[in-house]
């Protein structure tokens, strides 16, 4: 394994941080199903609800510099709380691997090999997984420029291809439903991709010196957000009416696309770049959930001077390997008990997604802050108390 | 928290002491483990797809079933060992058909489709489907379920060609396509090129959703049928069928079909017969686009404002007077404005007459008007014949072609 600390700058962590918003905002379905072709402005909103969570948790890395999300909590809470903090986080994040795992096989499954097992696709898909996290997460990070290049350059190919099957007028009218309908996808927007962004306190540890994180994971946002907008708007001139009706809006959007007999059945761009984010995102979720693992469990020194815990890192980074494989396969398992259907999964994030995730997104960061400004924690300069 | 990392460390240390002993040993095996494994993804056990075993969907008809409640469905597959050869060589013409079609009766599309199975050793493959032809008879009754099997599947795509057959589906992918080797990519083909003709609506499975799914718009699909030359049947397109709550109500022919798409702006392209007091002159039109806006007048109603843009060169003059005159290109102008509102007020006048908003003047009222939209959807049907459209026609002659004066019997001096 070829760790190196302190690798990924402010750029590097800015693309993951875009790579990892794209796999959900691709399949953007469950938010145009509800506000329809205003789903558009439900991007920009989002983005504005999203940047006091960025906030939140710049304030946190502020207090303290370097640490990761569960270090975090074990000085603010206290060892022993602090550990249960943690090991919620950690069912946070396993979940959300699963489910992002279930969506990929489901993609799979239901557009391309319709006879397969969703097992076999999971276990392929999480043996490059793990393949991946053990040649070092921070070498997945690197790739996350070049992912994004390809994302942006397709979603743009796309666009312009399609251009000539659209009818702008399925934008009109503007803003005619009712407001909690905005409400709605407001939360939905800023609960499934974007505040899932967390996931990232857990790398800040390999930062390099001189990153901004807090400035990194705002443009990823910013960025995300944009290229957000485009595929919404892409889908909504194609697709019109057709768009909360149809499962995967971006899929059948692209699939309509035909000029000339020659572009045609472009959707194996689309399919192979979807596939390539859910291995991105599935990877980084994976490896916090072993990260997270191997601290709760006791694996790695958890004093708070930063020189042990430099030397513990590198220790940890070696030591995770069995647990690695062993979460996987415990992914697996989760992702194929965890919903019997598509139906289901759709359910699920209409209505209890968004909750369970600001649960971990939004009110377990806001506790710690409150704690660690209560108890005077942190960076004394810092403290405005 | 001592005891999980007691119990880990201790699972950690024997892992990472098997993990130095047997570390070579234990690479190697995983990594042929991998290789094996990832073979076997390679050679896809499930849902592999050799092209020998697959039936190649061109075309699909469906019509009413003999029995109660029944669907025929007719699949046109191609012979792919037939496409390559040169029937006119081989000497069996009558045997070389590219093409088999095969009809299944059963009471749903996908339990007919399935049904084949029982005809035919390979499946259907339904990704390279061309069009979609619904017999007349079962457009009348509904074709709703056809369409939405067509766009469930995962192998059906939306860019499809709808067409209603006058008469039975199945026959009509059973003409004698004389340029192509299969009637269906001969269809698909003729619908390609009606850009240049604007006298068939060309509608694909995604225009027609989403003409369903329109609170007021009523969805047409173009038509076809077959005619008789020389002993053998030949497919031809010809008018428009216009639909009602996924049914078919009733038909508009070339020149109305002419005038809904002045309005949906849809002619990009075609010719307009001017008839002038000394002759006929012909103009084609291209970069023809329109505009349909709904305009509230004084009174609070609400009236269409079409503008129709579009330029024109002259085709052919059979006058003996110069077209280059500018006098004379003003009442061409003129004499096409006229040509054009008679095309529109005559599909306007059928479309009042079933009561049917084939020109989606309802979805453009609620694109711009909201609000009064939610009071006029209440009694749509009744409102429609009522709505005014008022038409403005903006032509501009570029030139007159390779000639500036008309070949006139000695005209030479």
């Amino acid at each position: 394994m070829n760790i190196e600390k302190e690798s990924i700058s402010s750029k590097d962590l800015m693309f993951a941080v875009f790579c990892f918003m794209q796999a959900t905002v691709l399949r953007s379905g469950y938010i145009i199903s509800i506000t329809r072709q205003d789903s558009w402005a439900m991007a920009i909103s989002g983005l504005l609800f999203s940047l006091p969570l960025v906030a939140i948790y710049a304030k946190l890395l502020k207090r303290f510099p370097g640490k990761n999300l569960f270090e975090i909590n074990d000085i603010t809470f206290g060892s022993v709380l602090g550990k249960i903090v943690s090991v919620l986080y950690l069912f946070f994040f396993v979940s959300l691997a699963a489910l992002n795992t279930r969506d990929l096989g489901n993609f799979v499954v239901d557009f391309m090999m319709p006879e397969t097992p969703i097992a076999a696709v999971f276990f392929v898909f999480l043996i490059g997984c793990v393949y991946g996290i053990r040649k070092g997460i921070n070498n997945l990070i690197h790739l996350s420029t070049m992912l994004s290049i390809i994302i942006i350059a397709a979603v743009v190919i796309n666009f312009i291809l399609v251009l000539n099957n659209v009818y702008p007028g399925f934008l009109k009218p503007f803003f005619q439903l009712e407001p909690i309908k905005y409400v709605q996808a407001t939360v939905s927007v800023v609960a499934l991709p974007m505040g899932e962004i967390i996931v990232f306190m857990m790398l800040i540890p390999m930062l390099s010196k001189n990153a901004k994180a807090a400035k990194s994971f705002s443009l990823g946002l910013i960025i995300s957000a944009i290229l957000m907008i485009g595929v919404i708007i892409r889908d909504i001139i194609t697709l019109g009416p057709l768009v909360p009706i149809v499962s995967l809006p971006s899929f059948e959007s692209v699939r309509y696309i035909s000029i000339s007999g020659v572009f045609t059945r472009l959707e194996s761009i689309y399919a192979i770049v979807l596939i390539l984010l859910f291995l991105f995102k599935i990877s980084i979720l994976l490896y916090a959930f072993v990260l997270g693992l191997t601290h709760v469990l006791g694996m790695k020194s958890s004093d708070i001077e930063s020189k042990t815990n430099e030397s513990g890192q590198l220790q940890s980074q070696r030591k995770y390997t069995p647990l690695l494989l062993v979460s996987a396969i415990f992914v697996f398992f989760y992702s194929l008990i965890i919903f019997e259907s598509v139906m289901e999964n759709i359910d699920w994030g209409a209505t209890a997604a968004p909750f369970f995730s600001l649960t971990f997104e939004l009110l377990l960061p806001v506790i710690s802050l409150l704690t660690a400004w209560l108890r005077r924690l942190g960076k004394k300069q810092e403290v405005k108390a | 928290m001592k005891l999980p990392a007691k119990i880990s460390r201790a699972y950690l240390s024997s892992c990472s002491y098997f993990y130095n002993k047997y570390h070579k040993r234990l690479r190697y095996t995983v990594v042929l483990l991998l290789c094996v494994l990832i073979c076997s993804c390679l050679c896809s056990c499930w849902s592999q797809r050799e092209i020998n075993s697959l039936a190649i969907v061109v075309g699909t008809g469906l019509d009413v079933g003999d029995q109660p409640d029944t669907l025929k469905l007719t699949v046109q597959i191609v012979k792919a060992s037939e496409i390559g050869t040169n029937s006119s060589n081989d000497g069996n013409k009558s045997e070389g058909k590219a093409y088999i079609n095969i009809s299944n009766t059963d009471k749903s599309v996908l339990s007919a489709v399935r049904g084949i199975s029982h005809i035919q050793n390979r499946r259907p493959y339904f990704s390279h489907n061309n069009i979609l032809v619904f017999s007349d008879d079962l457009a009348k009754l509904d074709i709703k379920e056809g369409l939405d099997a067509f766009t469930r599947d995962y192998e059906a795509r939306m860019n499809v060609h709808i067409l209603i057959s006058r008469g039975m589906a199945s026959e009509i992918l059973n003409e004698d396509a004389s340029l192509e080797k299969t009637p269906a990519l001969h269809i698909a083909g003729m619908m390609k090129d009606q850009n240049a003709n604007p006298e068939t609506a060309i509608v694909t499975v995604r225009d027609f959703l989403i003409a369903t799914l329109s609170e007021s718009t009523a969805p047409v699909a173009p038509m076809v049928e077959l005619y008789e030359s020389e002993g053998k049947k030949y497919a031809k397109l010809e008018g428009t069928a216009v639909f009602k709550q996924e049914k078919m109500i009733g038909e508009l022919d070339k020149t109305q079909t002419r005038g809904l798409l002045w309005v949906n702006d849809k002619a990009r392209s075609g010719e307009i017969t001017v008839d002038t007091q000394w002759g006929q002159v012909v103009i084609e039109f291209f970069h023809s686009s329109s505009s349909l806006k709904p305009v509230k007048t004084e009174d609070g109603n609400i009236q269409m404002q079409l503008t129709v843009r579009m330029d024109g060169i002259v085709e052919s003059n059979e006058t003996t007077k110069d077209m280059s005159n500018l006098e004379n290109v003003e009442m061409l102008k003129k004499e096409m404005d006229k040509v054009i509102h008679s095309e529109i007020e005559g599909a306007l006048a059928k479309a009042r007459s079933f009561s049917a908003d084939i020109f989606g003047f309802g979805d453009a009222i609620r694109r711009e008007y909201p609000q009064d939209w939610e009071v006029m959807k209440k009694n749509w049907d009744k409102a429609f014949p009522e709505i005014e459209l008022n038409s403005h026609v903006d032509v501009e002659l570029r030139s007159t072609g390779g000639l500036t004066k008309p070949v006139v019997p000695g005209g030479a001096k």
